[in-house]
């Protein structure tokens, strides 16, 4: 197999565009440049090539990415949560139509070998990434060239969304034998509260567990609270607003501990993914 | 097809260039873009001294268009210089150093000691970034600007191209003053002043309340400063606005720009600057051109 290019920038077509959720979408997008090169944790950017409004593109996350007959990666998967300007639009996207995509972008999920319990941590659309960590930690698909391969003993997902109607995915994460403990805010489906609450309410960590968080700020800034109140180590992957999604604007900064103090890190080059001490979260 | 363009004393390989401030310190781009492929780099504007810039959110979308008050964050000279530089004059382009002080002085030692160093094609002078309080929108004042221009020119030996902000009553009096004092080109135009409101909260978005509108949304409110400084100064012009699109380009050059800088839409389309070199020539012949230089300024209005 030869290697896959590093970037990749181009219209590609959308191949499905199906519900998963209320207002959640799973958009399967044809391409086989990014579906060889990307990992979990890595984004694309997504934007309609015709239009002026909306302008910049928008990040998402890989959610999956899809083999043809032949074990080929020939497309990705995204999910969305619809929201805004643009994912309105993405909403009536149908097959056959198309879409300026460039990526991949950011750096992906490090290696998680010798964990033994990786607990994926979950607020609403902050589960997209997961499905693909979880296979790939599992050893269950290799991603971007690389053979699978086992990483830790066991993965864990804590999902937490408002209502019941939101909550997607759940059993394709349970197929792969992970073990799922789910939570809403208004107590329709699961554990009734955040989860964090949930995260307290499950059995400590023990020495060689791993975290990670993705999802709302405030949930980061929680779990990452409580993973160092419980010295289990973390990585948050984190949404800044981006404008370009390459490293050249300036406008995704996150403050992160230096030396001397803090510094901006831009998200999308030096993340999203960062170890929870590493973000100043007092200066956010 | 003669693609190249000559800015004062010096020649670019073409028109496309990027502006400043778009496309980082050029290394970002580097599995993007074939820097061999541009007329010139332009990387974000540096400072004396490091900046941490504006707080957060920095930027904010508008129709056709993006607000942005990053505060020109950067890691000050001292890092460019062992950092950047070394990397930027490696590649195959033209390298503009942009640079910004917060007085004239401060502007003179930026390109006395940058104006030491192999491998850079021009200065920029970032005289018009509208982010920053306390005072460096010295292109709001052709006395100002005069001023600074002629200190850098005193001490520099490379070519100044001096950028100048849209945010003015009157530009000509300003390119003027800057022309006086030496400038070998003029880069129009820098953002313009707006603001964005989040009216449910009653909450400026951006933490810095106003911004810089750039993008689309802008492009015939800056070709109508290059129009107007072209006809008014002899010096060449860098066009800079909302360019996106090949007809965005000659639209710029036919107004009075030798070249143009692509901005924001390095942004939304990463690669735009190579389509934007491979198109040129086709566009040029449909008007029966045999180079850049004889369209340049051609309008006739
Ligand atoms: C690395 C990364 C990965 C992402 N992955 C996914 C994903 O997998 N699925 C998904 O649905 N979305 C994801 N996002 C968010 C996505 O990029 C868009 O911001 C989101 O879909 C809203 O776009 P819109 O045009 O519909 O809304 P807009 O019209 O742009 O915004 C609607 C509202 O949401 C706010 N908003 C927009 N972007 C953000 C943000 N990043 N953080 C907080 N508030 C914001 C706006 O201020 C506004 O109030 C990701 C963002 C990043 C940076
Ligand atoms: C996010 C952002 C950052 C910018 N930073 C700088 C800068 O550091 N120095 C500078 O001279 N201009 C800066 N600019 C201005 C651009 O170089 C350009 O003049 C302006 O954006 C108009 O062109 P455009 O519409 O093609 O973007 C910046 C613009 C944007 C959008
Ligand atoms: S989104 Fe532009 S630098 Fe990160």
């Amino acid at each position: 197999m030869t290697t896959p290019p590093r970037f990749f920038h181009g219209t590609v077509t959308a191949l499905e565009n199906v519900a998963l959720a209320r207002g959640t979408y799973r958009l399967r997008l044809a391409s086989s440049e990014l579906a060889r090169a990307i990992a979990p944790g890595q984004f694309v950017m997504l934007r309609f090539p015709d239009r002026l409004d909306p302008l910049l593109g928008r990040a998402f996350a890989l959610m999956d990415t899809v083999r043809d007959e032949h074990g080929q990666p020939h497309a990705i998967d995204i999910g969305y949560y619809v929201v805004g300007k643009m994912t309105r639009l993405l909403e009536r996207l149908r097959p056959g139509d198309r879409l300026s995509v460039w990526g991949p972008l950011g750096k992906p999920f490090p290696r998680y070998d010798g964990v033994r319990e990786l607990v994926l941590i979950a607020g609403g659309i902050g589960q997209t990434p997961f499905l693909a960590l979880a296979q790939r930690a599992l050893g269950l698909v290799g991603y971007s060239n690389q053979p699978a391969r086992r990483e830790c003993e066991q993965v864990r997902l804590v999902y937490g969304t408002r209502t019941a109607d939101l909550l997607a995915s759940v059993e394709d994460f349970q197929r792969l034998g992970v073990v799922v403990h789910i939570c809403t805010e208004d107590g329709s489906a699961g554990y009734a509260g955040l989860v964090t609450d949930l995260l307290a309410e499950l059995p400590r960590p023990q020495r060689g567990d791993y975290w990670v968080a993705c999802g709302p700020m405030p949930m980061l800034r929680a779990v990452a609270k409580l993973a160092q109140d419980w010295q289990v180590p973390c990585h948050v992957s984190l949404e800044s607003p981006m404008a370009c999604g390459t490293g050249i604007c300036y406008s995704c900064v996150t403050p992160v501990r230096s030396l001397d103090g803090w510094d901006y890190a831009r998200v999308c080059l030096d993340g999203p993914i960062f170890d929870a001490c590493q973000i100043a979260w007092d200066k956010i | 097809m003669d693609l190249s363009v000559q800015i004062g004393s010096v020649r670019l390989r073409n028109p496309i260039l990027v502006a400043s401030g778009t496309f980082g310190y050029g290394r970002e781009m580097a599995d993007i873009v074939q820097f061999s492929q541009l007329g010139g780099i332009i990387p974000k504007t540096i400072t004396l001294e490091p900046r941490a810039g504006n707080a957060l959110p920095r930027s904010v979308e508008t129709p056709c268009g993006m607000l942005n008050a990053i505060g020109l964050d950067n890691d000050g000279l001292a890092h460019f210089l062992e950092y950047h530089l070394p990397y930027l004059r490696t590649l195959p382009t033209a390298l503009i150093v942009n640079i910004a002080g917060k007085s004239a002085a401060e502007f003179a030692e930026l390109a006395q000691r940058l104006s030491e160093q192999p491998g850079i094609t021009a200065l920029e002078l970032n005289l018009s970034c509208p982010n920053v309080a306390g005072g460096l929108d010295f292109a709001t004042d052709p006395r100002l600007t005069f001023q600074v221009v002629e200190q850098v020119k005193r001490v520099c030996r490379l070519p100044v191209w001096a950028k100048l902000t849209p945010n003015v009553t009157d530009i000509v009096p300003i390119a003027r003053a800057a022309v006086d004092a030496g400038a070998d080109a003029l880069s129009l135009v820098n953002t313009f002043v707006g603001m964005a409101v989040d009216w449910r909260r009653r909450r400026p978005i951006l933490a810095n309340v106003t911004g810089g509108l750039s993008g689309p949304a802008i492009k015939p409110l800056a070709l109508r400063f290059v129009w107007q400084v072209a006809r008014a100064v002899p010096v060449p012009i860098l066009g800079i606005g909302g360019i996106t699109t090949l007809d965005d380009v000659l639209e710029f050059l036919v107004a009075g720009a030798s070249a143009v800088q692509v901005g924001t839409a390095n942004f939304f389309d990463p690669t735009v600057t190579m389509r934007l070199v491979a198109g040129l020539p086709e566009a040029l012949a449909s008007l029966g051109a045999q180079s850049v230089q004889e369209i340049v300024g051609s309008l006739q209005a």
